[in-house]
C-alpha cells in the first residue's frame, strides 16, 4: 500500500516529517519498506500486514498516526446533494446468498459526464501506483484507496431491470470479466446478478463483468458498495487465480460499516467531477449487520503477559485513538494505576480480528511502545540437554573430521530418475505433487544420489580430490506414512594422498574408503581387541561387484561401501573412480552409546611382547579372516594380535598363488615369554595353518 | 735458557731456578707459552699437536691440547708438580706451590673458555647448515570441516543450551494440522499464502495430507503434547517453502525455532533472552528493536531487527552512499518472534490463563550469510570444496 504523505494530511495535522513518521509507523506495526520523493511529495511503501484490512486506505493509516501522535482524527461525514427521485424507486437489490454477501449498497446518478480527471486526481492516483482512465473509474479507485473499501460501478443503462440479484455461482457457469477473459467460475462463489439473475454482471468483491462496464458513452451509473465474506473470496481468488486490489480487501475482512459510506464518498465525487444528479437516498440491503463485541482488559493481564505496566492515561488514549471506546468498569474506578483495573472495549467495526483481551493488550503495547518494556533474562529451571545421539554424533564427527571428511549439506530434492539408479529395490519414493521442477521431484531415498552430485559439481569444476560427509536423512514412503532415517553418507575421489614435497601422490582406493570405515568402526569396540564392524561380501548393484562391502554390528545391518559401478559412473560422466559409503545412523549411535558404557579399563601388560613373523603362500582366495580364525581357534591365550603386514602377488610368486606376510605378538600377562614356549606356540600357529589351509611357509 | 719443552722434564735446580724470582720467571714462561697455543685456531692447535705428536685417538684438537696441558699421565702440569714441586727443595715449596696453582686455574679457566667458543661457532655453522625454510609448506594431513551452515547452528545451540535451552528435533514431512492448523493457521487463512508449500504425492484415498514443513514451528506443538510446563527448547532444522532458487531464496533452508513456556514468562523475558543471544553471536556493540508485527502463533508478534553489522547503523556506505546492505535504514531484519498466542495453547491442552510464553524462529542461512558477508544463499548447497576449505 503506497501511502501519500500529504492525502493523510485530509485527516490528521501531521507536523512530523515524512522519514520520522514512517520511522513511528514502523515502531508500531505498520511495517514500511521504503520512503520516497516523488512529484508529488512523499510515499511511503506500507507492507500492511494481512490482519490489518483497515490499514489498505489512507484513513485507516491516519487513525494509525493519530494514535501515535496523540492527534485528533477528522471525521468523515458527507453530504451530498440529492435530487427528489429516490434511489429504490430506480434499482432494486435481492441478496439471495447472505452468507457470502452481507451487505450490499446501491446509489444511482443520473446525467454525468464521463470525462477525463482533474489533475489533482490523477496526481494522487499516480501517487499510489494507478492508472486513470477516466473520472469515474478513477473516483472509484480513489475512494477505494482513501477509505480502504473497495467499489465497482455500473452503466446503470445496462443493467437488465435495473436490478440486481446476489446469488451463488451455479456449476459450469462462466463470466467475461472487466479484463477481458472469460472465466469459469466456482459453486462457492458470489456472484452479482441483473434482471432476473440468470445473467452474470460481477464476481463479488472480485471483478466486475465486461458487459455492464463504464464507458465513455454511458450516461447513468449505479454505485456498488457491498461486503463480502472474506473466506469465500479468499478460497474464490485461490481457485481463480485471480487476486485484485478488491478481492484482496475483502478477503482480508473489510469494514461492512465502511460500504454505506464509501458509497457516499463516491457519489459526492462523482457530483462534483462528472456532474448528474444522486438520487435520493440508498438501497442498502445488510442482511449481516453485527452487533459490536464487547472485549474486557485488565492490568493484571497486561502485568501477566507483558512483564511491566502501562500507566492508565496511555491505555486509555491508544485505545481510544483506535476506536476501542474504553469504560473503567472495575469497583476501583478513579483509582489510577490500580491493579484491579478493568476497561470494557467495543469493538470498532474495522477492526475484525480484534476480539479477545490479548488482542487488545497487543494494542496497548504496540502503541506505547515496545522499547518501554525493559528486557531481562529468565533464570532457568531445569537443566537443559542435547538431543539423545548428540554425544554419539559428536564422537563420529571428530573422527570424520580428523580423517580427512568434509561435511556437506544438500537439498533433498533430486530428480526422479537420479534417484531410482541408487533406490534399493522395493522402496517407495516421496514423490513431490507439485515440484517446481522435474529436476526436483522426489526427495532422496538415499543420501547417496545428492553426494554423487556434489562429487559431480566438484569434478565439474575443476576440483578432482574430494573427501565428503553429510549427515542428514533419505525419506521414503510406507503405505500413507512418511519415513525419515537418519543416515551417514560418504563420497571420495581423486587422491588419498596428494603430491608433496616429502611425499608421492596416492589415489584413493577401496582400502582407503574400508580403513576410514573402520576407523569409525572403533568408537563401537571395546577392549583391546575391538573388532568394529563386521565385513561381509554383498552389497547393492550400483557398487562395483568386486569392490564392495556389507558392514553390520551384532546382526544389525548397518550399511554398504564400496566403489561406484562403471555403467553408473559412466551415465553420470563421473570420469574417474568414486567411492561412496552409507550408514544408518540410528543403529551407528546405539552401538557407539553400548560401547561406551560396556568400555572397561585393561591393565597394561607388565611383561615384553614378542612379535613373529610368517610368510606364507596360500592359493588365491584364502581370506585374511579365515587364517586368524585358524589361529584364533587354537585358543593361545598368549596370542594378543594377529596383523597382516604384507601382501604381495606376482614376481616370483606362482601364478594362483598369493604371498602374505602376518605378524603374530605374543604376550603374557603372568611372566616373561621364554623362547621354548614361543618356539611351541610357533609350531602349533604353523601347523594348523599347513594342515587347514595348506599354507606354505617361506622364508621371511 | 732451555726451552719449556723440555724444561718440564727436569728439575729446577737442574734449569738453575734456585730463588723466588727465577720461578715467577718460569711460570711466567709456561703460562706465555700456554696463552699463545690457546689462541691458535683449530687447524693451528691440529698441526702444534702433530708437531708434539700428542694428537690423541679421537682426533680432536682441543682434546689433545687439554690433555696435553692437564692430562693426568704426561701433561705438563702434571710433569711439573712431579719435577718441579715435588723434587724441589723445602724452601722454595711455598713459591712454586702457589704458582704452580695460579697456572693451572689459569689454563682450566681459558681452556673452558675455548671450548664453550668452538661449540658455539660449530653449532652456528650447523644452524646455517640445517636452517629450515619456513616458508615451505609442512607435511599436510587432510583435514576435514564442518559445513558453515553446521557451525552456526552449533554456535547457536550452544548459546541457548547455556540459558537452559534443550535441543530437540522433528519430522521434516509433516501434516497440515501440526505446520497450520495447531499454529493457528486454518485453510484459506492469508498467511498460507506467504508459505507456499510443498506436498508429498501419496496413494488414492490416503486419510492424511503430507507436506514438507515450511517452518520448523510444527516442533512448538509436537514438545508442549508431550512435555508440560516449564518448556524450554530450540529446534534447529530444514524448512521448506515452494519459492523459486534465486541468490536469497532456497526452496530448502535452515531454521532455528525457539520456545519457551511456563507460568512467569513475560514479554521482558522474551526481549531479554532474544537480546541476549544475538549478543552472544553477533557482539556486545550491536543494538537491537522490537517492531510489532503479525503471525498467526504469536501474539504480540514482534519482527526483531539489529543494528547494521555491515555500516555500524549509520546506514551509509564507507566510500560514500547509501550501505547496500541495509538499504540505508541502518537496521537489518533478522526474524519473527512473539508471545505465544493463547489459542496455540488451547490445541495441547495447556492453561492459557495460567501459562505464557514466546516462540521464535531464525533462519540460519540468512544469520550466515550475514555474518560471513556470503551474498548467494546456493554456495551453501554447491558444496564446492573451495567454499568448503573457507571454513575449517
Ligand atoms: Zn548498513
Amino acid at each position: 500500500m503506497k501511502v501519500v504523505y500529504n492525502w493523510l494530511k485530509d485527516f490528521v495535522d501531521l507536523t512530523a516529517p515524512p522519514q520520522e513518521l514512517a520511522s513511528r509507523l514502523a515502531l508500531s506495526g505498520t511495517n514500511v519498506g521504503s520512503v520516497e520523493n516523488g512529484p508529488h511529495g512523499a510515499v511511503i511503501d506500507a507492507e500492511v500486514g494481512s490482519n490489518r484490512p483497515d490499514c489498505l486506505g489512507h484513513y485507516g493509516i491516519a487513525r494509525e498516526v493519530a494514535a501515535i501522535y496523540k492527534l485528533a482524527l477528522k471525521h468523515v461525514s458527507l453530504k451530498p446533494a440529492e435530487s427528489a427521485a429516490k434511489a429504490g424507486d430506480a434499482i432494486k437489490v435481492e441478496i439471495q446468498s447472505p452468507e457470502l454477501c452481507g451487505r450490499f449498497t446501491a446509489r444511482v446518478i443520473r446525467n454525468v459526464k464521463i470525462q477525463p480527471s482533474p489533475k489533482w486526481l490523477k496526481d494522487r492516483l499516480e501517487a499510489s501506483g494507478v492508472a486513470s482512465i477516466s473520472n469515474v473509474v478513477d473516483i472509484s479507485n480513489y475512494v477505494m484507496l482513501e477509505l480502504g473499501h473497495a467499489l465497482h460501478t455500473f452503466d446503470y443503462d445496462k443493467v437488465r431491470d435495473h436490478k440486481i440479484v446476489v446469488r451463488k455461482a451455479k456449476p459450469s457457469e462462466k463470466i467475461r470479466t472487466l479484463d477481458g477473459v472469460e472465466r469459469q467460475l466456482d459453486s462457492g462463489m458470489c456472484m452479482i446478478c441483473d434482471g432476473d439473475g440468470s445473467r452474470t454482471v460481477g464476481i463479488g468483491g472480485i471483478m466486475g463483468g465486461a458487459e455492464t462496464e463504464i464507458s465513455f458513452s454511458t450516461k447513468n451509473v449505479l454505485i456498488e458498495c457491498a461486503w463480502f465474506d472474506p473466506i469465500a473470496i479468499r478460497r474464490a481468488t485461490r481457485f481463480l487465480k485471480l487476486h485484485t486490489e478488491a478481492s484482496t480487501r475483502f478477503g482480508r475482512g473489510a469494514d461492512p460499516e465502511m460500504a454505506e459510506l464509501a458509497s457516499r464518498r463516491c457519489a459526492e465525487l462523482i457530483l462534483q467531477l462528472a456532474g448528474g444528479e444522486l438520487l435520493a437516498g440508498v438501497v442498502d440491503v445488510y442482511p449481516g449487520k453485527r452487533v459490536p463485541k464487547k472485549i474486557r482488559v485488565t492490568r493484571a493481564e497486561i502485568l501477566r503477559v507483558m512483564g511491566a505496566d502501562v500507566p492508565d492515561k496511555q491505555i486509555e488514549a491508544s485505545l481510544t485513538a483506535l476506536g476501542f471506546a474504553p469504560v473503567r468498569i472495575d469497583h476501583n474506578r478513579g483509582a489510577e494505576g490500580s491493579l484491579l483495573a478493568t476497561w470494557e472495549c467495543t469493538q470498532p467495526s474495522w477492526r475484525a480480528e480484534v476480539e479477545r483481551e490479548i488482542d487488545l493488550i497487543e494494542e496497548i503495547a504496540r502503541i506505547y511502545g515496545l522499547e518501554k518494556f525493559p528486557p531481562r533474562l529468565p533464570a532457568a529451571r531445569q537443566g537443559a540437554s542435547r538431543l539423545p545421539h548428540h554425544e554419539a554424533e559428536t564422537r563420529l564427527r571428530e573422527r570424520l573430521i580428523g580423517l580427512g571428511y568434509r561435511e556437506i549439506v544438500t537439498i533433498p530434492h533430486v530428480a526422479e530418475e537420479r534417484d531410482a539408479l541408487f533406490r534399493p529395490a522395493g522402496v517407495l519414493p516421496a514423490r513431490l505433487s507439485n515440484p517446481l521442477s522435474e529436476e526436483a521431484g522426489v526427495l532422496k531415498s538415499t543420501g547417496i544420489v545428492t553426494m554423487a552430485a556434489a562429487l559431480e559439481w566438484n569434478l565439474n569444476h575443476g576440483q578432482r580430490n574430494a573427501r565428503l560427509f553429510e549427515i542428514g536423512r533419505h525419506y521414503r514412503l510406507e503405505g500413507n506414512q512418511s519415513l525419515e532415517t537418519r543416515v551417514l553418507t560418504l563420497g571420495a575421489t581423486g587422491e588419498a594422498r596428494e603430491k608433496g614435497l616429502y611425499d608421492s601422490a596416492r589415489e584413493f582406493s577401496f582400502a582407503d574408503l574400508k580403513g576410514d570405515l573402520d576407523a569409525i568402526g572403533q568408537l563401537v569396540g571395546s577392549g583391546h581387541d575391538a573388532r568394529g564392524f563386521d565385513w561381509h561380501d554383498g552389497g547393492t548393484d550400483w557398487l562395483h561387484a568386486a569392490k564392495r562391502g556389507k558392514m553390520s554390528i551384532a546382526k544389525t545391518e548397518l550399511g554398504v561401501a564400496g566403489q561406484l559401478a562403471r555403467r553408473v559412473a559412466d551415465r553420470l560422466k563421473l570420469r574417474q573412480d568414486v567411492f561412496f559409503a552409507e550408514l544408518e545412523l540410528d543403529a551407528l549411535y546405539a552401538a557407539i552409546k553400548a560401547a561406551k558404557t560396556s568400555r572397561r579399563y585393561e591393565p597394561l601388560p607388565r611383561f615384553p611382547a614378542v612379535e613373529r613373523d610368517f610368510s606364507l603362500l596360500l592359493a588365491d582366495g584364502i581370506t585374511f579372516a579365515q587364517i586368524v580364525e585358524s589361529i584364533r581357534s587354537l585358543n593361545i591365550p598368549e596370542i594378543t594380535s594377529i596383523e597382516t603386514v604384507d601382501l604381495f602377488r606376482g614376481k616370483n610368486v606362482p601364478a594362483g598363488k598369493v604371498s602374505l606376510l602376518i605378524r603374530v605378538t605374543f604376550q603374557s600377562r603372568e611372566a616373561t615369554l621364554m623362547d621354548a614356549q614361543i618356539n611351541h606356540f610357533v609350531g602349533k600357529v604353523i601347523s594348523i595353518l599347513e594342515h587347514r589351509h595348506g599354507a606354505q611357509l617361506r622364508a621371511s | 735458557m732451555p726451552t719449556v719443552d723440555n724444561a718440564t722434564a727436569k728439575t729446577l735446580n737442574e734449569l738453575g731456578v734456585n730463588d723466588a724470582q727465577g720461578v715467577a720467571e718460569i711460570f711466567a714462561e709456561v703460562r706465555a707459552r700456554f696463552d699463545r697455543q690457546v689462541a691458535l685456531d683449530t687447524d693451528g692447535i691440529r698441526n702444534l699437536m702433530l708437531q708434539q705428536a700428542w694428537l690423541g685417538s679421537d682426533r680432536d684438537p682441543v682434546t689433545s691440547l687439554r690433555n696435553f696441558w692437564l692430562g693426568r699421565k704426561a701433561g705438563v702440569l702434571t710433569l711439573i708438580t712431579e719435577n718441579w714441586l715435588k723434587r724441589s727443595p723445602p724452601s722454595l715449596k711455598g713459591v712454586i706451590g702457589k704458582q704452580f696453582n695460579e697456572l693451572k686455574s689459569h689454563i682450566e679457566t681459558k681452556l673452558a673458555e675455548q671450548r664453550k667458543r668452538i661449540e658455539e661457532k660449530t653449532e652456528a655453522a650447523a644452524l646455517t647448515r640445517e636452517q629450515v625454510d619456513l616458508s615451505l609448506p609442512g607435511v599436510i594431513h587432510p583435514i576435514g570441516s564442518h559445513h558453515l551452515i553446521r557451525q552456526v547452528f552449533q554456535e547457536i545451540e550452544d548459546i541457548f543450551f547455556s540459558i537452559g535451552f534443550s535441543v530437540v528435533e522433528g519430522p521434516e514431512i509433516e501434516t497440515p494440522y501440526y505446520n497450520f492448523e495447531a499454529l493457528n493457521i486454518p485453510e484459506f487463512h492469508p498467511v498460507r499464502d506467504d508459505m507456499d508449500t510443498f506436498y508429498i504425492d501419496l496413494p488414492e484415498g490416503a486419510p492424511t495430507p503430507l507436506l514438507l514443513r515450511t517452518h520448523t514451528s510444527p516442533m512448538q506443538i509436537r514438545t508442549m503434547e508431550k512435555q508440560k510446563p516449564p518448556v524450554r527448547v530450540i529446534v534447529p532444522g530444514k524448512v521448506y517453502r515452494r519459492d523459486n532458487p534465486d541468490a536469497t531464496h532456497s526452496f530448502m533452508f535452515h531454521q532455528v525455532e525457539g520456545l519457551a513456556v511456563d507460568t512467569d514468562i513475560t514479554f521482558c523475558d522474551f526481549t531479554g533472552t532474544i537480546e541476549y543471544f544475538v549478543k552472544q553471536f553477533f557482539g556486545a556493540g550491536v543494538k537491537t528493536r522490537f517492531r510489532p508485527s503479525y503471525f498467526p502463533f504469536t501474539e504480540p508478534s514482534v519482527e526483531f531487527d539489529v543494528s547494521c553489522i555491515f555500516c555500524g547503523g549509520s546506514g551509509a556506505a564507507a566510500g560514500g552512499g547509501v550501505c547496500s546492505k541495509c538499504k540505508g535504514a541502518g537496521w537489518i531484519e533478522l526474524f519473527g518472534a512473539g508471545m505465544v498466542d493463547p489459542a496455540v495453547y488451547g490445541f495441547v491442552n495447556y492453561d492459557a490463563k495460567k501459562v505464557s510464553g514466546f516462540a521464535f524462529g531464525m533462519g540460519i542461512d540468512r544469520l550466515a550469510m550475514l555474518r560471513y558477508g556470503i551474498d548467494d544463499i546456493q554456495v551453501f548447497f554447491q558444496n564446492d570444496v573451495r567454499f568448503l576449505k573457507q571454513f575449517p
